[in-house]
């Protein structure tokens, strides 16, 4: 094959597609990022905040007056302060399935979990923000503490929110056909309990915010660790009474998000207020304390589930109750519904599904809030319904694969329209199974586990199939009901007279690499080198309206905004070229990063030339052509596509200590036209490591009066390098016939396989002993209960 | 998670440590290789008034042969330790314990004192001393003592040293040529503190088993030492019953506790598995 | 208020702090080298990690008074005339990276591990870097860059 660069008159390579290494590194590995607690202003006070120490009591008193007198302190604002300057948060829903409740920055009246922010300091330096916190004397009442999310149902049980009258915040029911009489003509009927335990993201970098109040202009700068500045922007100006035009949130270069950076937090409200109050910059950096206490939890469900089938393993009717514990507080602007409603909708999986009942309700206890997190729903709907199709395989003897290949939506299917309402396009299920089975060399693996198990050893393998809604449009909302548009991305691509892009986006790359991946589509779009473009992201006030980066949305959102922008500017460059070189627009070439006249390689400009003549106007430019080179453009994929996956693991389980190891992991996935493998790969590896840390390490944990005992990272298990395996992925490309480039988004799919993957392994490890897994994650001290049970 | 103040001493002396930990009556705290007591200082869980800083006291940092043993200087660092040949050759338990303290990083600082001084009852270290016999020499305002390893833990990271003491020595017996000895754990993660830690030492007789040396890491308050067990072995020898039956034994000698990662009956559940995997594993080591 | 004097890449500096400064705070606040990060500030994420007098050591839970007559080595002192270090390089072609946030800490315990075990085993690199958590990467791209990273050096450069 000929290096296009070799050839003289060809167009440069396309970007698309390649393992480009990443752009944003050279800043990254020198120590040269921009986080948000690298930002030292002048004046700067440093903040910190009370929390309480109560699941639920009424606040009786505060009085800041020892702290305020240590030397250092600047001020003290506590909830009744910050009500006055700003509004309690109100995740608003539009549909009544959701009950809507006040959230204060600070706590108002009384508290609801272990750790909710009471009081804040801001003082010369965090140590002495801390110093001071400690000499707030806050008395409580202690109030009844509603921990047990079954409990909290009863009619006796305390509320945690009396405005709701209930603390039965969100209840939602889907319905497709009478699944009642399918499930009691079926010839097989699976049933389990599933209980996915509490769940938190831990990024490396923890939340932080900085806010300057600048009082001669009136406008606000909000840097955060957020992915979603836009919505934080929007959400600010309404609740501090500002324009919107008058608030900028910066998010540069953040530690992770993996949708727990997705949501408004209090701390942000009460440093933009305190910021304000004092005329100073103030800064917040949470600790790991605080984050384990007061960054959204996840998951936290419990799923009871019936699977119906024929005698041939067809389904012939799901029904499904999933209650949540959504925590104290319904977060922004997702709600509480966002957990608990996500499980319910995505629970039929790839399926054809002819009859389903799927009820949620999310229930408030006092916890810290449930919130996004890489997955949403999603990672604890495919652990049941493939636990499901494995029991129902059990009982039906056919192999776990045999029985999906019978129950997948079909390649003539498409488009699927889901029982919940949600339509599949085109997808690559049975593909993406079957080149499974074919990758891990499935047969020898099976005959490997018979070995295995004639010699005494637990060997297990476990399958997952899934598909998920990316790249999600203006017609269906990221999460039910809620009170903001999140369908739109923009891009604005603008050439300076030098002939150099910048490209700027409201989405808010955090480790996705879209510095780089948004480059390549915009290089292969504007035909420019990769080197002369520059990718914006993450500034309110640069970049056209966005709200940010979560949902697996941003490369098709952005991807899609880029390639038109990219096809705005480039035709306009064609016709500006058109002019210089007095010829047909129509009859241009690339040539080396020129355009030329087909034919006549020496009668050509370059992209500086055109660039410039853009800009300088007069005879540069067709008459009545105006000048600049730069467009903006909005996208709108509408309802949004889908990416789907098969997760396989095998997994051995000591019979001696109960510890699972994973032996062989492996992958198939299908994002559609893959803009750089080698980030496709990276987030494919991440999140199948979060999705293991799920299934076998990491639970949050309270005692019975909401005290988190799990408050540390000694203690909240994240996994090291020993614990992840390697990782073998395999990419189907199946181009998605309804976004522009035929992306389909793939930030969260690596999560939403593993549990479920290595659930299943697990369990078909243990199959011998009859035990089931429906608990995760499958620590060691549950997997040696199970086994003690099974064996007395 | 900032400290709260405290006044700082980095005496060069251990005699100055002591002056120092005299003035304060109590109130000050010795700082080692600060792994533990830092973050027990940035959650604000120790408040000491003073922190007396041994890192500048070069006679504290010493690995020395001497008579049957070796000695190590409290602040000898566990990194040092991993790459003694000393060590490696002497009691080469303490370098394979030591491969299971945290990871490198904290071993560059963590000290072999600080680390039996902390007396965590899931830490290796007390684990070995425990199963080696070996003794600390402690420091104070009333002179040297020394303290028999069975002596110094009393529970959760207590010893018996006093407040104004320091722990300057730890003495362990060399291990004679061919002592077999392994050390098992089982951690959720990887560089973690055990769940369950075993420490097994056996001389070997031809079949027979003429010491038996079994130590438990998180078992209990304290360093358990699996003597009923050890007494089987030295009478039954080293085949596969009788490691059943130490193995066994060890599971009713401990009394551990129930904590969010692992409940009581696992935690003698797994002390009977790495008992006996850490006898398996010594028998293959050993020679004679 | 204490003294202290350190170098740091090289760098002779010199600051007034409180004796219950944590280093991490001292090199990111007082020194303006912000290169190293603060994750858990209790021992365990590792993305403090730096160089102390030539061994990888937590900042988090180290005063900056007791660098004082140290010598630190920062992310920020890994490149050398203007070159990506080979264990730099290594991350990027890999891929080792994506938030950033843990690659201070990651590249300095590689460096100190690689120094102690130039030939290492998938499974030591796994063991050595286990170290530093990284909620970003699944260890792939690092376990990669540090095996690639380990040959560039001992190949010399
Ligand atoms: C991430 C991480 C993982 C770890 N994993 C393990 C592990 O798996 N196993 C393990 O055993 N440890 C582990 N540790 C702890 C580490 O080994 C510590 O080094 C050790 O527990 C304490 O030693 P130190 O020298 O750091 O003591 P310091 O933290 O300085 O002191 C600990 C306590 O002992 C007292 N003390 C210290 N030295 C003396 C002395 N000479 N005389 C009197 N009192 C003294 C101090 O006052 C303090 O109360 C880990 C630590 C971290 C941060
Ligand atoms: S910040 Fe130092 S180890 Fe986490
Ligand atoms: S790259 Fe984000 S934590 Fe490692």
């Amino acid at each position: 094959m000929t290096d296009p660069r070799s050839v003289g008159s060809a167009a440069l390579p396309r970007l698309v597609g390649a393992r480009v290494a990443r752009r944003e590194d050279p800043r990254l590995l020198t120590g040269q990022g921009s986080y948000v607690d690298d930002h030292r202003p002048a004046r700067l006070l440093y903040a910190a905040f009370l929390r309480s120490p109560h699941a639920h009591a009424r606040i009786v008193s505060i009085d800041a007056s020892a702290a305020l007198a240590l030397s250092g302190v600047t001020a003290v604002l506590t909830g009744e302060e910050i009500a006055r300057a700003s509004k309690p948060v109100r995740a608003a829903s539009k549909t009544p399935a959701v009950k809507v409740t006040s959230f204060p920055p600070l706590a108002l009246g009384k508290v609801r979990h272990v750790g909710e922010a009471v009081a804040m300091v801001a003082a010369e330096s965090r140590y002495v923000a801390e110093d001071a916190a400690e000499r707030i004397v806050v008395e409580y009442a202690p109030l009844p503490v509603v921990t047990d999310m079954e409990g909290a149902l009863e009619a006796a049980s305390p509320l945690v929110h009396e405005e709701a009258g209930t603390n039965l915040l969100v209840a939602r029911e889907f319905a497709r056909g009478d699944v009642d009489a399918a499930l009691a003509s079926a010839a097989v009927v699976v049933r389990e309990r599933f209980r996915f335990h509490r769940h938190t993201a831990i990024c490396m970098e923890n939340r932080g915010c900085l806010a300057e109040y600048a009082t001669g202009s009136g406008t606000l700068t909000l840097r955060s660790s957020a992915q979603c500045p836009g919505i934080v922007r929007d959400v600010l100006s309404d609740l501090l009474d500002l324009p919107e035009n008058r608030i900028r949130v910066v998010a540069e270069d953040v530690g992770g998000g993996f949708g727990a950076k997705a949501s408004l937090y209090p701390e942000e409200i009460a440093t933009c207020v305190m910021a304000r109050r004092l005329g100073r910059p103030v800064k917040w950096i949470g600790d790991r304390r605080e984050d384990l206490l007061a960054t959204s939890h996840a998951w936290d469900e419990i799923i009871e589930a019936e699977l119906g089938l024929d005698r041939d393993g067809a389904i012939v009717g799901l029904r499904a109750l999933v209650t949540a514990d959504v925590g104290a507080y319904s977060i922004y602007p997702w709600t509480a519904a966002i957990e608990p409603v996500q499980t319910i909708s995505f629970l039929p999986g790839p399926y054809r599904v002819p009859t389903y009942r799927g009820r949620t309700r999310g229930v408030a206890t006092c916890k810290t809030p449930l919130g996004p997190y890489r997955g949403v729903g999603r990672p604890p709907a495919v652990f049941v319904i493939e636990g499901l199709m494995d029991r129902a395989a059990r009982r039906l003897g056919l192999d776990p694969t045999e029985i999906r290949l019978r129950n997948f939506i079909r390649d003539e299917d498409f488009p699927y329209k889901s029982p919940s309402g949600i339509v599949w396009d085109r997808s690559s299920f049975t593909g993406s199974l079957l080149r499974a089975r074919e990758a891990l060399g499935y047969d020898a693996v099976r005959a490997e586990q018979t070995q295995a198990r004639a010699a005494g050893r637990w060997l297990g393998i476990g399958v997952a199939s899934y598909v998920e809604l990316t790249g999600i449009g203006s017609a269906i909302p990221v999460s039910p009901g809620m009170p903001i548009a999140t369908g739109t991305e923009a891009a604005t691509i603008r050439f300076d007279p030098a002939g150099k892009v910048t490209a700027v986006f409201g989405v808010a790359s955090h480790g996705q690499g879209l510095e780089t991946t948004l480059a390549q589509i915009v290089a292969d779009e504007v035909g420019v080198p990769i080197e002369d473009i520059r990718v914006v992201h993450g500034d309110t006030a640069l970049s056209p309206y966005g709200t940010g980066t979560y949902a697996s949305r941003s490369l098709v959102l952005a991807g899609g905004a880029a390639i038109m922008a990219g096809r705005a500017v480039r035709e306009k460059m064609l016709v500006i070229a058109g002019h210089l070189l007095e010829a047909d627009p129509a009859d241009l070439v690339p040539a080396d990063g020129r355009l030329a006249v087909r034919g006549m390689p020496d009668r050509s400009v370059t992209v500086r030339e055109i660039a410039r003549a853009a800009y300088t106007g007069a005879k540069q430019l067709p008459k009545g052509l105006e000048p600049g080179l730069e467009a903006t453009r909005f996208y709108d994929p509408y309802y949004g596509t889908a990416s789907n996956a098969t997760h396989v693991a095998v997994v051995e389980v000591d019979r001696a200590t109960c510890q699972v190891s994973v032996l062989r992991y492996l992958v198939v996935e299908d994002c559609g036209r893959m803009v750089n493998p080698l980030i496709v790969d990276g987030q494919v590896h991440g999140g199948v490591a979060q999705g293991l840390g799920a299934a076998l390490l990491e639970e949050i944990v309270h005692d019975d009066h909401g005290q988190l005992l799990s408050g540390t990272l000694m203690d909240y298990v994240v996994p090291s390098a020993c614990e992840v395996p390697w990782m073998e992925v395999h990419h189907l490309e199946t181009p998605s016939p309804v976004t522009l480039g035929g992306f389909r988004g793939m930030g969260e799919g690596g999560t939403i396989g593993a549990p479920a993957a290595i659930a299943n392994a697990v369990a078909d490890a243990l199959a011998p002993l009859g035990v089931e897994v429906a608990e995760l994650p499958a620590t060691p001290e549950r997997i040696f209960r199970l086994v003690a049970r099974a064996t007395r | 998670m900032k400290p709260p103040k405290f006044e700082y001493h980095a005496p060069r002396t251990v005699d100055e440590a002591l002056a120092l930990l005299g003035r304060y009556g109590g109130d000050a705290k010795v700082l080692a290789g600060g792994q533990s007591l830092m973050p027990l200082l940035n959650f604000r869980l120790a408040r000491p008034a003073a922190l007396v800083d041994l890192n500048r006291i070069p006679s504290l940092a010493f690995i020395e042969e001497s008579g049957g043993g070796v000695r190590l200087g409290a602040m000898t660092r566990q990194r040092t330790i991993e790459f003694s040949p000393v060590i490696a050759q002497r009691v080469p338990l303490l370098k394979e314990a030591t491969r299971w303290v945290g990871h490198l990083p904290i071993r560059t600082r963590g000290t072999v004192g600080g680390s039996i001084a902390h007396a965590d009852p899931s830490a290796e270290y007390p684990a070995v001393l425990t199963a080696l016999e070996g003794e600390v020499v402690a420091r104070g305002a009333k002179g040297e003592r020394v303290i028999k390893a069975a002596d110094l833990f009393q529970t959760y990271l207590t010893t018996n040293l006093t407040p104004d003491e320091i722990l300057t020595e730890v003495r362990l017996p060399a291990m004679a040529a061919g002592t077999g000895y392994a050390l098992e754990e089982f951690a959720r993660r990887h560089g973690d503190f055990a769940i369950i830690g075993i420490a097994a030492v056996v001389v070997r007789d031809g079949q027979r088993c003429k010491t038996a040396r079994l130590a438990t890491a998180g078992a209990g308050p304290v360093p358990v030492r699996l003597r009923a067990a050890e007494e089987i072995l030295e009478r039954d020898g080293l085949g596969e019953a009788a490691i059943d039956a130490a193995a066994r034994k060890a599971t009713e000698l401990v009394d551990p506790d129930s904590d969010i990662h692992g409940s009581a009956d696992y935690r003698r559940h797994l002390t009977g598995v790495l008992t006996k995997r850490a006898l398996v594993r010594a028998m293959g080591v050993a020679r004679g | 208020m204490m003294t202290v004097r350190l170098k740091v890449n090289g760098v002779a500096h010199e600051g007034r702090c409180e004796p219950r400064k944590l280093l991490v705070d001292f090199i990111r606040e007082d020194l303006g080298l912000t290169g190293t990060h603060v994750g858990c500030e209790h021992g365990i994420c590792g993305a403090c990690t730096i160089m102390v007098n030539g061994e990888s050591a937590r900042s988090c839970i180290m005063l900056a008074v007791q660098a004082d007559g140290a010598e630190l080595m920062t992310v920020e002192g890994l490149m050398q005339d203007g070159k990506l270090h080979p264990l730099q390089e290594a991350f990027r072609e890999h891929h080792g990276l994506q938030c950033g946030f843990c690659t201070p800490g990651m590249l300095m315990t590689a460096l100190d591990f690689l120094r102690t075990n130039p030939s290492p085993s998938d499974g030591e690199i796994r063991e050595g870097i286990s170290a530093v958590l990284c909620r970003c990467t699944g260890y792939q791209g690092i376990v990669n860059a540090v095996r690639a990273a380990a040959a560039t050096l001992r190949g010399g450069r």
